[in-house]
């Protein structure tokens, strides 16, 4: 009696020990498995994963030797709070992309919401450098693009395309890109002809500016986020892909 | 005898731990432990390992470390490893969620977090949205829970902004796996910091 309870107790301590890690979990898993399979690599179509993976090495190395030690030399110099003015500033500025990709969207409240904070900002808040429309008032900006425009409208993403410097993006938005850069008011800096592929210099450098400011005040976030990656580009596409198919359904 | 057998079979019955978590507590719950993990990271006096050791506490508690390692490196993939192997993933991946979870400790200043909702999707799933405001800005987080076999809610991925933890992991080691075998995939588990190493 006492070899069959021990035989027994010690098939109940293998099998606590296995259970963790052998037990019944797979089968009961199929539609667990199910939900993350519809992004699988196998059936991902990816036509520039080539070049993509040299682009997000180039852009990385970009960030790591260039952005960031200027963003930081910078953050050093100026301190945080008028960085987040000139944060402001700046998205303030971005008000005619916001307000008429909201209106594409048939979103009239939030049309109507950034119409406000664009008057209340740039009057109040001293040309739109303090944000008092959300601080005071609760009014948030509604972020929406054409690239989520043209999503809205059921244009699917195409193939993901890594972009010089500005990083992932994918067929639809990189035409969302260029539409928006008719209502970017950066672009018309010192600029009669409205033709922006003879935009400025100014313009340029206007850019470059906006860029190191905001990523002054991010540098942190960047930095412990890519940390996650194990392999940065299907890391950064798939951080990226979501991140719009969640922007777009809200 | 027959005591001893039902002892017997009743402690094999019982292998998980008792705690299981019920679907009507699964926001009191979460609340409490938010609440407390952000005391936690508010007293500054506490030493940084000590301090993950106490959240960590909290976290396995809720968190299905091995399920989440079978999702990530998916199905197919995890029922062809030898069960050694698969022991040695899920240990590594959990090193692995656990070591970038720490590094977001740092950034942490006093953002609030609060529960928005609570959905049941279905019979067995259950999605936790919160927010977390900074700045005035807010990110939404959802826990995702899912029935285990003893009835009791886990979670099994979180989704950030958007963007899954789990799927992130899934599309890297499916990248990794088509061009490496396993043996290089644990490798590079085990050097976290290997792809961007501290240039300052």
């Amino acid at each position: 009696m006492r070899f069959i309870l021990a035989c027994l107790l010690s098939v109940s301590l293998l099998s606590a020990s296995n259970i963790k890690y052998l037990g019944s979990d797979l089968q009961s898993n199929g539609d667990l498995e199910a939900e993350f399979n519809t992004q699988n690599s196998e059936n991902l179509f990816d036509p520039l994963s080539g070049y993509n993976e040299i682009m997000t090495s180039i852009n990385d190395h970009f960030y790591e030797y260039l952005l960031r030690p200027t963003a930081q030399g910078y953050a050093y110099i100026v301190p945080e709070m008028a960085r987040h003015g000139v944060s402001n500033f700046f998205e303030n500025l971005f008000f005619p992309i916001r307000f008429v990709n909201n209106l594409l969207q048939l979103k009239l409240h939030n049309s109507w919401e950034e119409t406000e904070r664009f008057v209340l900002n740039s009057t109040m808040g001293i040309l739109g450098f303090r944000d008092v429309a959300g601080e005071e008032l609760g009014i948030k900006a509604h972020d929406e693009d054409l690239g989520q425009t043209l999503g809205y409208y059921g244009v699917g993403s195409g193939f993901h395309v890594v972009l010089p410097l500005l990083g992932p993006s994918n067929v639809r938005d990189i035409v969302g890109l260029v539409g928006d850069a008719w209502l970017n008011p950066i672009n018309y800096i010192n600029d009669n002809d409205p033709d922006l592929f003879n935009s400025s210099g100014e313009s340029l450098a206007v850019t470059a500016f906006y860029i190191v400011n905001k990523t002054s005040l991010h540098v942190k976030e960047y930095d412990s986020f890519k940390k996650d990656a194990i392999e940065l580009y299907p890391f950064l596409r798939n951080a990226y892909e979501s991140r719009r198919n969640k922007l777009i359904s809200e | 005898m027959k005591r001893i057998f039902t002892l017997l079979l009743l402690s094999l019955l019982c292998t998980s731990p008792a705690m299981a978590l019920e679907e009507q507590n699964i926001s009191s719950f979460m609340q409490t432990n938010i609440d407390l993990a952000t005391t936690i990271l508010r007293d500054k006096k506490i030493q940084k390992t000590e301090r993950s050791e106490k959240l960590f506490a909290i976290f396995d508690l809720i968190f299905d470390y091995n399920l989440m390692a079978q999702l990530a490196i998916g199905g197919k993939q995890w029922s062809s490893l030898a069960p050694e192997k698969q022991v040695e993933f899920t240990k590594l991946f959990e090193m692995k969620l656990k070591n970038s979870y720490m590094e977001k400790l740092d950034l942490y200043t006093d953002e609030k977090i609060v529960i928005k909702n609570l959905e049941k999707i279905k019979d067995t799933r259950i999605h936790l949205t919160t927010h977390l405001m900074k700045n005035s800005e807010v990110y939404e987080i959802i826990y995702k829970f899912y029935k285990d076999k003893n009835g009791s809610w886990m979670i099994y991925d979180v989704d950030i902004l958007g963007v899954s933890i789990i799927q992130t992991y899934r599309t890297q080691f499916a990248d990794i796996l088509a061009k490496e075998p396993f043996e290089n995939l644990l490798e590079r588990l085990k050097k976290p910091d290997e792809l961007t190493p501290k240039k300052q």
